[in-house]
């Protein structure tokens, strides 16, 4: 049979990954060997993707795979069955499942995102802010689109390069449908060195991050037996905590709350000073938003030898990238999963829910996990649409003959198999904004 | 430059430094535009020469920061870092509170 693998892709997807972290496994890497297609429906993914009032759509590239193998190259490292009750692709549905997401086409199952003809093209638009409306009239150059049908004729006439350069000026998120280079992307950079040292077994972790990757990644540090400190802003905490509380408190239970007024300069000493004391930095803000608050990354990593600090953005470091802005489901079309889907099955869709987020918290846990291991005194940047790349380019098909043909199969090969997300159950609930501000900063020895 | 009018998605830069602003909104009507006491040039003009951020001026345009007039109806986006401060017919014009996070993506 055609569909017959020789080699389980999840495990060698894991391998790869320890192998280029230069990791060495405590134990076997055991995943599910199940076909890829069948993780895919299984995972809930499939019912998240495709249209409305069409069938759940399979994606011809090992994507649920994948993550399942980004989760068991952790659990080889992690104490002995920290991890047995996951499974990395229900992790990319279980929001889908909390906040009763439904597949939506060409419209992302959260509803903000959506692909949108352009005169050459397609591109995907994210919404996600209230404020974002108002900066339409300057990303259109045009004071006369004041609502959804004027915005869409606006859009028909500009091409993919304009709208996407602008919008990518004017902070929104926007990306073009477009295939993945074919050349592979690496998942992770390491854009800075300090001095490695070793630190605390279970480490120290502080998020400063926000809504699904960061806050995904540090729930799985977490269960590895680290402590989880999460610091929000108490002018924009994580927007998260305006969303269905039950997801919150899923990644969000059993880490300590803590709020600074970062606008002052007595927050910002606060924050330095957590960070002197952490042994793993978390974060998903543009590098110049901490810049601004004069926090720099490099600089702390080499004041504080040891500290590993993951930076997750939409598109990675550099200048003007450092600066273009991302979510899940942009970032899932930016890697090229919208434009493979349209060559495989003739429709351009949104494949999962934001599924760049918590593709990316895998990883991103991973890599932490194992910079602190070897010592730390890393910045590690993790870029959400690089790490979709690297994964759709991970057994991807040659051409777009066999693509087509291994969605047919693989198709084929699910009926019977196709389930709902599954959503798990928080523990507790997580605590209040700031409930253990006070607590911390007096057991760290920090001034309030 | 001569007073313009200002139209939402027009980009400006300072003539004194790095700086680059799009418009976000503004009122109707003509103004002028200025970035460390000078005016600012529009879209591909080439910067006069000659000129020089006002004395004492030590403000700093920052990228990624909205910048409003007093009663916002004047609101452009920092598009590129640099110094001087920005102003609207020679008032200082502020910058506005950062976006409220998403609650979900």
């Amino acid at each position: 049979m055609a569909t017959a693998l020789t080699t389980n892709l999840a495990e060698t997807f894991a391998k790869r990954l320890l192998n280029e972290l230069g990791a060495q496994p405590l134990r076997d890497v055991r995943v599910d060997d199940s076909h890829p297609a069948l993780i895919w429906a299984r995972s809930g993914l499939m019912s998240l993707t495709g249209f409305a009032d069409g069938a759940p759509l399979m994606c011809p590239l090992p994507v649920a795979a994948c993550a399942n193998g980004a989760l068991a190259a952790l659990a080889s490292l992690a104490p002995e069955g920290a991890l047995n009750d996951l499974n990395g692709a229900a992790l990319l549905a279980e929001r889908g499942a909390i906040a009763e997401h439904t597949r939506k086409g060409t419209t992302s199952p959260g509803g903000s995102c959506r692909l949108l003809k352009t005169r050459d093209g397609q591109i995907a638009l994210n919404l996600a802010r209230d404020d974002d409306q108002a900066l339409l009239p300057a990303w259109l150059e045009d004071e006369s689109v004041v609502d959804e049908a004027s915005m869409l004729i606006a859009i028909q006439k500009q091409t993919m390069h304009d709208l996407v350069e602008r919008g990518r000026l004017l902070g929104l998120a926007v990306a073009p449908v477009v295939p993945p280079p074919s050349a592979i992307t690496p998942w992770h950079t390491v854009t800075h060195v300090g001095e490695r040292a070793m630190r605390r077994a279970s480490p120290r972790v502080l998020d400063l991050s926000s809504l699904w990757a960061g806050p995904l990644c540090t729930h799985l540090l977490q269960r590895c037996g680290a402590d989880v400190i999460k610091v929000e802003s108490t002018q924009r905490p994580d927007g998260a905590r305006r969303g269905p509380p039950q997801f919150f408190d899923l990644l969000n239970a059993r880490k300590r709350s803590v709020a600074l007024d970062l606008s002052k300069e007595t927050g910002r000493a606060q924050l330095c000073a957590l960070i002197a004391q952490a042994d793993i930095v978390i974060e998903a803000s543009r590098p110049r938003a901490l810049r601004q608050m004069n926090i720099h990354a490099e600089k702390l990593i080499d004041e504080n030898p040891g500290l590993t600090w993951v930076s997750l953005n939409g598109y990675g470091r550099k200048d003007p990238e450092e600066n273009w802005i991302a979510y899940g489901d942009d970032a899932g079309v930016a890697g090229g999963l919208s434009y493979l889907m349209r060559e495989a099955s003739g429709e351009s869709v949104i494949v999962g829910d934001a599924i760049a987020d918590p593709l990316t918290g895998l990883h991103a846990a991973l890599a932490a996990f194992v910079c602190h291991r070897q010592g730390g005194g890393r910045l590690l940047s993790l870029a959400l649409t690089d790490v979709v790349r690297h994964c759709v380019q991970f057994d991807r098909p040659t051409n777009a003959e066999s693509l087509k043909q291994r969605q047919r199969e693989w198709t084929e090969l699910a009926q019977g198999n196709i389930g709902e997300p599954q959503m798990r159950a928080a523990p507790v609930q997580a605590r209040e904004l700031g409930a253990d501000t006070v607590a911390v900063l007096a057991s760290w020895g920090i001034a309030c | 430059m001569a007073k313009t009018a200002l139209k939402a998605g027009s980009r400006f830069k300072s003539a004194v430094s790095d700086a680059q602003v799009m418009i976000v909104k503004a009122p109707a009507g003509e103004f002028e535009l200025g970035c460390g006491g000078i005016a600012m040039v529009g879209g591909t003009a080439a910067a006069p020469e000659g000129v020089a951020l006002a004395a004492g001026d030590a403000g700093e345009v920052l990228i990624g920061k909205r910048y409003v007039n007093a009663d916002e109806s004047l609101e452009m986006l920092c598009t590129k870092g640099g110094k001087g401060t920005l102003s609207l017919d020679g008032v200082a014009l502020e910058i506005k509170q950062a976006k409220q996070l998403p609650s979900s993506d």
